[in-house]
């Protein structure tokens, strides 16, 4: 019996110690995780280099512990002890400094080391269930198909009744002795000529008319660019602002191409794509991290190194939306002083892999919205000088809830578009 | 008779067929001078002026300032491994010394476009891209709230990093004018002002 309690004695405290120092080692770890999110994160990533070292592994890269200490709490100081691998690593990255950090203590060091080894190497974490998540959604151009393929052969099977309509009715006029007049080929039929004139009068007509419309319109228009950029990937998953970009909108009548430099602030750090995958309007497989490769090539940017934007070259995207020259458009009297979403006109850009043309901007469109459309009449500085609309409104001459459309103060009038 | 049903059958089905519903072609033009411009537009390539006789410079005459405008930043970027200038700048003082309300809304505007995806709404350094580390950003943001070290940047260091990047962080100078660098800093140090205060 006192055997056994002592055994158990023996094996609860050889429990608790385990345990115990267990549990101190995740402690440790977590603490680490925040000195480490605090202090390192802005230039080091455990798996990925940054503006300094992946630090997977940093311990064996340092044999003495002591000169590690040394070098996370002032590496300008510890430069100077003339240590070979230490140069070497300071030129390599450049003669970039790295901060010091004189007030972390060597047990807070531990703990940032000990939270780096906790994380995975990237291969080893399973991958999200991103494959398969996004069936396509059944095309749409297939049903077109199917339906053109059911009128066909409804139009063969009534083309073949006819026939054996006619069949019949000449067998029984046999059989009633009507004598059979010889019959007339269809091509060589009145009715028919004249049906089939008629047809083809009212389509050409049809199609002709549409066709001299659109002259000079694009709608539908959806390029294939130099990059494969996805709008939807930026603008829609990763919510970046439109105006980040088409920096244009808010100042000038041109909503401007965002130029390299501005697709390298971010993509300095991003270099590989890990979202949900991406496939082009015909099907095929695009893979984003060679798209991001082919940006890197624009920008003269070889990874690892420090990025000179004198060597960029200007992507050259394919433009999309061109109203001809008579007509004048400008970005900011919509968007700033009309308030008007990007997406009235656009369409939902944010949802697009491919930007496509989604209004045919025909003169039409932009004065039926310019009928519809109030302005903002109210605590807008830029019409404030409409003052004789304001006391109509107050007077209540205007009525208040119908407002004052663009058309009311002039945005039907030929040269307010045509120069 | 089957030849014409033939025929029909085998047109309808080519021209179904080869309806791609992909336009990768924009619609055709009868007035093409208009329509793409013989004049230089913002797209064009710009870069051969010289070579066909037409002389056009948009950047400023040098050692001019528009009027109105600010005075130009007085340190250049440091070369690598260099910390000079970016010491220096902290010596130049923001030339706003309060927002007005409109200018604050403006402010607040251009932080949320510009810096929020990144630093975060609250500028707690924790923005959509980066979300504790779980974001595509890989580096973390500065918090420029609650991180003391950027609670006592000077305006000016600050715009030196903003002007000219830090590191991993991109220069902001083709997208913000310099009097919009300058407000957004004075939202970033009034937010930092208002988070002291509540501590
Ligand atoms: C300002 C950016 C920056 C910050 C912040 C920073 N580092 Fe560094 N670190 C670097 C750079 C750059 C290097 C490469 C050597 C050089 O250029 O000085 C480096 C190198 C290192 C090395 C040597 C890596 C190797 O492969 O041998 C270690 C270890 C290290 N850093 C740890 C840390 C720790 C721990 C922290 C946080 C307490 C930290 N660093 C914060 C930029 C930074
Ligand atoms: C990360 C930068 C970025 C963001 C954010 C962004 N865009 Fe774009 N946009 C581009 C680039 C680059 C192009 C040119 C390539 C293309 O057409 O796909 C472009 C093209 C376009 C075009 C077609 C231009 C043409 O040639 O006619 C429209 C319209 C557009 N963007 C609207 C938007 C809207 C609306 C948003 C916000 C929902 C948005 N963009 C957000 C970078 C961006
Ligand atoms: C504000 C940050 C930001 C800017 C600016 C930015 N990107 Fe991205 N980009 C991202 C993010 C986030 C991803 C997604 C990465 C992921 O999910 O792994 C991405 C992914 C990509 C991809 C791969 C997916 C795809 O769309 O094909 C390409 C290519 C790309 N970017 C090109 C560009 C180009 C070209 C520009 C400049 C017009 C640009 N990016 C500007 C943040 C940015
Ligand atoms: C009232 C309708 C309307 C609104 C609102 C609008 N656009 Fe446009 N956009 C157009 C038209 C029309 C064009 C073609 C302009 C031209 O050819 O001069 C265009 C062209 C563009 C282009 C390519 C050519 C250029 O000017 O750079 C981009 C990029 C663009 N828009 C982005 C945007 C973004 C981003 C927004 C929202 C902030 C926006 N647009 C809001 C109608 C609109
Ligand atoms: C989605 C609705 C919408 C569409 C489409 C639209 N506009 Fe507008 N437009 C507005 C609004 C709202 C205003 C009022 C802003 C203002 O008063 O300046 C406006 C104002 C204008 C003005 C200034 C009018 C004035 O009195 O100062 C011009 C010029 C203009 N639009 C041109 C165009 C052209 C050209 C197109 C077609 C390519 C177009 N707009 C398409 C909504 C639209
Ligand atoms: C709201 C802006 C707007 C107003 C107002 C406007 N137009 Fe237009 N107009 C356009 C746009 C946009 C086009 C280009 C249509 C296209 O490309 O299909 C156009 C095209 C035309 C064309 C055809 C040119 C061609 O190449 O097809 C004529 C002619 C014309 N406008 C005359 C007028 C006259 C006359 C008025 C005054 C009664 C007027 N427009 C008022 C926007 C406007
Ligand atoms: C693409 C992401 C991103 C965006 C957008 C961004 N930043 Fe940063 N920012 C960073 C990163 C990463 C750092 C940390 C750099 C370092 O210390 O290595 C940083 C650091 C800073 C710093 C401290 C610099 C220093 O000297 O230590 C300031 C100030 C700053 N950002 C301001 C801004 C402002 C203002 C904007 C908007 C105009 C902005 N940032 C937009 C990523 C971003």
């Amino acid at each position: 019996m006192t055997i056994l309690r002592s055994l158990t004695k023996i094996l609860s405290i050889f429990l608790f110690i385990t345990l115990s120092t267990s549990i101190g080692n995740q402690v440790n770890a977590q603490d680490g995780k925040a000195l480490f999110s605090q202090n390192c994160a802005s230039c080091h990533a455990v798996n990925k280099k940054l503006t300094g070292p992946a630090l997977a592994g940093v311990e064996d890269r340092w044999p003495e512990k002591k000169n590690l200490y040394a070098w996370i709490k002032n590496s300008a100081a510890f430069l100077k002890t003339g240590d070979a691998y230490a140069n070497n690593l300071y030129n390599e990255y450049n003669k970039t400094a790295m901060n010091s950090f004189p007030s972390l203590s060597d047990a807070d060091i531990d703990a940032i080391l000990a939270y780096i080894k906790t994380v995975p190497a990237p291969g080893a974490a399973p991958a999200g269930g991103a494959a398969g998540a996004a069936a396509p959604a059944e095309d749409d151009s297939d049903s077109t198909l199917v339906f053109g393929i059911l009128t066909l052969i409804l139009a063969v099977v009534s083309l073949i009744l006819l026939q054996v309509n006619s069949n019949l009715k000449k067998l029984s006029d046999d059989k009633s002795g009507i004598p059979a007049v010889e019959p007339v080929p269809f091509y060589r039929n009145k009715a028919y000529i004249a049906f089939i004139a008629i047809i083809l009068f009212i389509a050409g007509g049809y199609m002709t008319t549409v066709g001299a419309m659109n002259l000079g319109r694009s709608k539908d228009y959806q390029p294939e660019q130099p990059i494969y950029y996805s709008h939807k990937v930026h603008a829609g998953v990763n919510q970046i602002n439109c105006q980040y970009c088409h920096i244009g909108t808010y100042q000038g009548k041109q909503a401007t191409l965002p130029s390299v430099n501005v697709c390298m602030n971010c993509h300095m750090a991003i270099n590989e794509y890990k979202g949900e995958p991406l496939v082009r309007e015909n099907g095929d497989v695009v893979d984003g991290t060679a798209e991001i490769k082919k940006l890197y090539k624009y920008a003269g940017y070889t990874e690892g190194q420090p990025w000179d934007a004198s060597k960029a070259q200007p992507i050259e995207w394919v433009r999309i939306h061109n109203l001809p020259d008579h007509v004048y458009f400008n970005h900011a009297q919509h968007v700033n002083a009309g308030q008007v979403a990007c997406q009235e006109c656009h369409g939902e850009i944010q949802k697009m892999g491919e930007v496509k043309q989604q209004n045919d901007l025909s003169m039409g469109w932009c004065v039926n919205c310019h009928r519809q459309t109030k302005v903002q009449f109210k605590d807008n500085g830029f019409y404030s000088i409409y003052e004789k609309f304001h006391a109509d409104i107050k007077s209540g001459k205007i009525d208040s809830t119908k407002g004052i459309t663009v058309e009311k103060i002039g945005g039907t009038e030929c040269q307010k578009c045509h120069y | 008779m089957n030849k014409f049903l033939a025929i029909t059958f085998l047109t309808a089905v080519v021209v179904l067929t080869s309806c791609s519903d992909v336009k990768r072609k924009p619609g055709s033009i009868y007035m093409p001078d208009m329509a793409y411009s013989r004049a230089y537009e913002s797209y064009d390539d710009h870069s051969k002026l010289k070579e066909k006789g037409i002389h056009y410079d948009a950047r400023p005459v040098a050692g001019t300032i528009a009027r109105g405008k600010e005075m130009p930043f007085p340190y250049a970027q440091d070369a690598a491994g260099d910390t000079t200038n970016y010491t220096l700048s902290k010596t130049v003082p923001n030339p706003i010394d309060s927002l007005s309300v409109v200018d604050a809304k403006e402010a607040e505007r251009l932080y949320l476009i510009n810096c929020g995806i990144c630093h975060g709404a609250k500028l707690d350094g924790n923005g959509p891209l980066y979300k504790d580390g779980n974001g595509p950003y890989a580096a973390k943001p500065a918090a420029l709230v609650g991180d003391a070290k950027y609670e006592n940047m000077p305006d000016g260091q600050m715009f030196y990093s903003v002007a000219y990047g830090k590191n991993l962080m991109g220069s902001y100078a083709s997208q913000l004018s310099k009097r919009q660098r300058w407000m957004v800093i004075k939202y970033i140090k009034n937010k930092q002002a208002v988070a002291k205060a509540s501590k």
